[in-house]
């Protein structure tokens, strides 16, 4: 564009091309504008796939894909709770964690996660003060469990069931 | 699915590119009819600083939200434009700051590759930004500007650690209400319909109001003072979804505000001034008058770029930039900038309501509430809505500090939305294939 202007130039841009040129910005600005919302409308509509939170529940089928689950042995005060691993949960005393032990001292406030991956359930410690022990020993790194292993994160043991 | 979103991000961001260099010719062609020798210098340091963020992303957060980095870069470039246009030593320093505030985007992205990595450092983070807010107050280390003292100088650099100290809050305020929000949320009194949490927890708000306090009377920022205490406080209504603590939350301000205004004659003047400045349009009326003078010039649709004299507004490069958008860009322009400005703040809450952890989404929440509440104070304030404060407009008014931190915040968002969206899609596809319909 400005080179088709610059014949037309003296020693100052005409005023209605100035005013022509000005409203073509704001019109590109709200083209701009325009465009973010529809990119925005296309997040949220597919936000149903993403935001799975409403169907996380009764995802867990019970066919034969199973989803394993944990259950804790000790303390004996929350014997018995069950959670299950349908997605990654978090064991630790912060609020913030799915499996909240925030009686065990022993714990870290993000203590270790298990997450499920293709057929196999995984442990992993997130740095935990004292370890996250399997069937009494300390892990490293990522471990797999299998049916009966017993976890232990603080004071807190868990069973798993597959 | 993630190549749609960044193909989205790049298109948009061409579009970003095309707006601020013409805007660039456009400040050029008022003046003379030439084009300007370092159009084509310009384009190529427009393009190179928005490929480098965008290709950054793509590498480490290839989930991220598609349009909050064009989002910003239009804020960002818009601010430019305008700056550029009052003053060329401010625009150089402004594209030093923006190459800065990328650096500080890409590297927070990659640092930062787990969110919850930050849960784990919170007091490390609340040390450094008490620290971070009371350096100014170090005496020869800190530098009173504009009758503020917010500044720390080293060298020949000044900068303003209350910017990081407002990220590094937040991620401890996240942190904090994620472990006690239970605490904080049962209430023991109730006064009518209005239920009252146990004193002993009051004690954060409590401090947070003391540091508000802290910051408005030995540093006389009252933009900081007021941003603090509100980001906070909301914080802590998504943590409990209690009223009680709006309520006693504006208790508390308008505590501080009455005893501010007792004390302060700087208060007491932008009282005044913002109920009728024309009797003192000559003295300390004259910026709030001259500003309203800038949006009446400007009328509907502007008198376009380079063509008013927003140059007459005291400070129209940092607090009054969005007057000088409202001169040369009319109403239309600045509802454009406002109405980025809504898509960035809600695109932030979307973030926070769509990601799963609570320290995210509060986290989340939070640097929406920075950024939201910031445009709010300051475009309230230079439109006569509220009493002026001064702060920056995130990512249009000039200033290095800010807009480091403002990109510090857009990754951080950016790396909440990859998360959760990483995490959904980690989600074994047999899942979504056994979801009925």
């Amino acid at each position: 564009m400005p080179q088709l202007l610059s014949p037309l130039l003296a020693d100052a841009v005409p005023e209605a091309v100035l005013t022509i040129l000005k409203f073509g910005f704001l019109a590109l600005v709200y083209l701009f504008l325009w465009q973010v919302v529809r990119v925005v409308m296309l997040e949220l509509r597919p936000a149903s796939v993403g935001g799975r939170s409403k169907n996380s529940p009764p995802v867990v089928k019970r066919t034969k894909n199973r989803a394993a689950r944990i259950r804790i042995i000790e303390p004996s005060a929350h014997s018995g709770e069950t959670f299950t691993v349908g997605q990654e949960i978090t064991i630790g005393r912060g609020g913030a964690c799915t499996v909240v032990i925030a009686n065990d001292e022993f714990a870290s406030t993000i203590h270790a996660r298990i997450f499920p991956s293709n057929e196999d359930v995984l442990v992993e410690d997130l740095g935990s003060r004292n370890g996250t022990l399997v069937n009494g020993t300390a892990i490293q790194g990522i471990v797999a469990l299998s049916h009966g292993d017993q976890v232990q994160f603080g004071q807190t043991v868990v069973e798993v069931i597959r | 699915m993630r190549q749609k979103l960044r193909n989205a991000e790049l298109r948009l961001g061409l579009l970003v590119v095309l707006i601020t260099t013409s805007g660039y010719l456009l400040v050029q062609l008022a003046d003379k009819p030439k084009l300007p020798s370092d159009l084509w210098l310009f384009l190529g340091v427009v393009i190179a600083l928005y490929g480098a963020a965008h290709f950054a992303v793509r590498r480490l957060a290839p989930n991220a939200n598609p349009v909050l980095l064009p989002l910003a870069a239009f804020l960002n470039g818009i601010g430019f434009v305008v700056i550029s246009r009052l003053d060329r030593d401010l625009a150089r320093n402004q594209a030093a700051w923006t190459a800065a505030g990328v650096a500080a985007f890409i590297i927070t992205l990659a640092l930062v590759r787990r969110i919850r990595t930050l849960e784990r450092y919170r007091y490390t983070f609340l040390f450094i930004g008490i620290i971070a807010v009371l350096l100014p107050l170090v005496p020869k280390l800190g530098k009173e500007i504009n009758g503020a003292r917010l500044w720390v100088g080293i060298g020949p650099l000044n900068f303003q650690p209350g910017e990081a100290a407002k990220v590094l809050l937040v991620i401890f305020f996240a942190a904090y209400l994620v472990d006690k929000r239970e605490l904080l949320a049962s209430g023991t009194r109730k006064f009518g319909r209005l239920i009252l949490p146990d004193p002993k927890h009051l004690g954060p708000l409590l401090l947070v109001w003391g540091i508000s306090i802290l910051i408005m009377v030995r540093q006389k920022d009252l933009g900081s003072a007021l941003l603090f205490f509100t980001v906070f406080s909301t914080m802590l209504y998504i943590a409990t979804d209690r009223v009680s603590y709006l309520v006693i939350g504006g208790v508390l301000f308008i505590g501080g505000a009455t005893i501010a205004y007792q004390l302060f004659d700087h208060v007491q003047t932008r009282v005044s001034t913002w109920i009728d400045p024309w009797p003192v349009a000559d003295g300390k009326g004259f910026q709030i008058v001259q500003s309203m003078f800038a949006f009446g010039t400007g009328g509907l649709s502007g008198t376009g770029l380079g063509l008013g004299n927003p140059q007459q507004i005291p400070n129209a490069a940092t607090d009054f930039v969005f007057s000088a958008v409202g001169e040369e860009l009319g109403l239309i322009g600045a509802v454009a900038v406002l109405s980025a400005i809504l898509l960035l703040v809600g695109s932030s809450f979307n973030i926070a309501i769509k990601t799963p952890r609570p320290f995210s989404k509060l986290f989340a929440g939070g640097l929406a509430t920075i950024l939201g509440v910031q445009s709010f104070i300051i475009i309230a304030g230079t439109t006569r809505v509220i009493p002026l404060t001064g702060i920056t407009l995130p990512f249009v008014s000039y200033g290095g500090s800010s807009l480091v931190a403002n990109f510090v915040i857009l990754a951080l968002l950016m790396r909440i939305s990859d998360d959760t969206a990483r995490a959904a899609a980690e989600q074994p596809s047999r899942t979504a294939h056994a979801l009925p319909q």
